[in-house]
């Protein structure tokens, strides 16, 4: 065998690993259920969902490194698109995916570093990442988890069911309805709602931020530990409130002072009535400062 | 009525019961077989008793394993089924004495002073025994879950990107200062109400982060 055999096929390899690591371009339409689900998941990359009015699921997808192939299967009024990455190799590939689904479909996505993002779906939603942000907008339902990925959702102040989790990403609500509930450890939450009737909110030592209309009979249960808490809604018909802190301060717009709850240590309390009271706010913190308001 | 009284011998009749002998010796002195009686009757008896007390009969093994089956459904339904008693139970030990045993303790405990990624599965929860104790912490189903997610959290951990491995540890170490914040505060002011609820709040966050890390972990790993 002479030397040009050898030297022909590592050409040949370089030249495919060259064509395998370009970016390559990825493009199906299937049919699919106007209300049915359609599941994605990737790894790396971004995810781009956008509700349209016809019966059908698209892919566009644009892919590099060692993704393997893009998967799209409809089956039963659910559609799965699932970035393919070989087991033996380094899992370095990233794809990016645009996807147009009928509008009410049933979406979750689930992710790992890529990005994602939705809109005009009216369908409910469940998206999860570990590190990529997710910037969506729903119309009821939606629930939202990450490890250090931030979020920024923008709801439709219609009632639902709205639950957001992160660890350290950041949570951006705008005009949340209905249910709404929010947690983070390190992520500062800066919630704004409309007609809320629920909000349960929670941080460790990030910041928490609440405004917008309460229901009537509405409720809020804000708390924290070392994050400072704002909470400034508007009633309807009025809240009954009680801020507790077992370290911080409590500011107020009602003209009131906190009272101490304990005659040799710290802790204080304010607690009073706005309007005619039908609704109920209630913050706690331990070493973070509280405001409250009601305008 | 008439009523003959022959104990004598020589019958005659009675008008009244005053007119019965009180006493009535009898004929012989029967003392002495009625002890001997006695005697034979009671030692089989006894030693039948003895028999019977060292083994059970068939009805007092059904009741010994009655007992025991009672026993048994009664400390599951105490750890398994019934609610943990309160939120919080707070141990009223006096400051000099936890003070004096809080270095032995760390030092038994390396996670009770690693407020980083915790790396000892088998190591208790961050909790200072000696002045509060969240009653759920001593739930076993509690201990072993966050032992198993403990166990994995390392491997879980290196799944994950490099800058999100550095924001979770560091979100666990800010819950960890916060539990040993509060559990501090809890140690001067045993009875509040609001360091109570924090602090399970705060035991739930931990959780929570351990299950994500799990979750995450087991997605990246392949979806």
């Amino acid at each position: 065998m002479s030397i040009r055999q050898p030297l022909l096929i590592s050409l040949l390899l370089v030249a495919a690993s060259v064509a395998h690591a370009a970016d390559r371009d990825f493009e199906q339409t299937v049919k699919a259920d106007p209300r049915g689900s359609v599941r994605v998941s990737n790894v790396a990359g971004k995810v781009h969902v956008t509700g349209w009015d016809r019966s059908e699921v698209e892919v566009k997808a644009r892919f590099s490194g060692n993704v393997e192939r893009v998967e799209v299967l409809s089956d039963k009024g659910r559609t799965t698109i699932k970035v393919i990455l070989p087991r033996s190799s380094s899992r370095s590939g990233e794809a990016d995916l645009e996807i147009h689904v009928p509008r009410q479909s049933d979406l979750d996505i689930s992710a790992v570093s890529a990005d994602v993002s939705t809109e005009r779906l009216l369908g409910p939603q469940r998206l999860t990442t570990v590190s990529g942000d997710v910037r969506a907008e729903f119309a009821k339902d939606f629930e939202g988890k990450t490890v250090s990925g931030d979020l920024r959702l923008k709801g439709q102040s219609e009632p639902g069911d709205v639950r957001v989790s992160s660890v350290s990403g950041d949570v951006y609500l705008d005009r949340g309805g209905g249910d709404v509930e929010v947690t983070s450890v390190s992520g500062d939450l800066l919630l704004d709602v409309s007609s809320v009737t629920t909000v349960r909110t929670r941080t460790t030592s990030g910041d928490l931020s609440l405004r917008g209309a309460l229901a009537r009979d509405g409720s809020v249960e804000a708390e924290t530990i070392s994050g400072d808490v704002t909470v400034r809604v508007k009633p309807v018909a009025g809240f009954q409130y009680e801020a507790t802190s077992f370290s911080g301060t409590i500011g107020n717009c009602f003209g009131r002072h906190a009272e101490n709850t304990n005659a040799h240590g710290p802790g204080t309390r304010l607690n009073g009535t706005a309007g005619d009271g039908r609704g109920r706010v209630r913050v706690k913190s331990m070493s973070g400062d509280v405001a409250i308001c009601d305008r | 009525m008439a009523i003959t009284n022959g104990t004598d011998g020589n019958k005659r009749s009675v008008s009244s019961l005053g007119e019965l002998s009180r006493n009535v010796a009898p004929p012989r002195d029967l003392w002495p077989s009625i002890e001997a009686q006695i005697a034979t009757q009671t030692a089989p008896a006894e030693a039948t008793r003895e028999r019977t007390r060292l083994r059970p009969t068939g009805m007092q093994w059904l009741a010994l394993a009655a007992v025991v089956s009672a026993l048994a459904v009664g400390i599951w339904v105490g750890r398994s089924v019934l609610p943990s008693q309160g939120a919080v139970q707070v141990a009223q030990e006096a400051p000099n004495r936890r003070a004096a045993e809080k270095g032995p303790a760390a030092a038994e405990n390396p996670a009770a002073t690693n407020v980083g990624v915790p790396l000892n599965a088998n190591a208790a929860p961050v909790v200072d025994p000696n002045s509060v104790q969240a009653a759920f912490v001593s739930d076993p189903r509690y201990t072993m879950q966050r032992a198993a997610l403990i166990r994995g959290l390392e491997a879980q951990l290196k799944t994950l990107p490099p800058d999100t491995q550095q924001k979770v540890a560091s979100s666990l170490a800010t819950i960890r200062t916060s539990i040993t914040e509060l559990q501090d505060a809890l140690g001067k002011d045993p009875a509040n109400a609001l360091l109570q609820e924090l602090l399970v709040n705060s035991y739930q966050d931990e959780m929570r982060v351990l299950t994500a890390v799990h979750e995450a972990g087991g997605t990246s790993g392949g979806i």
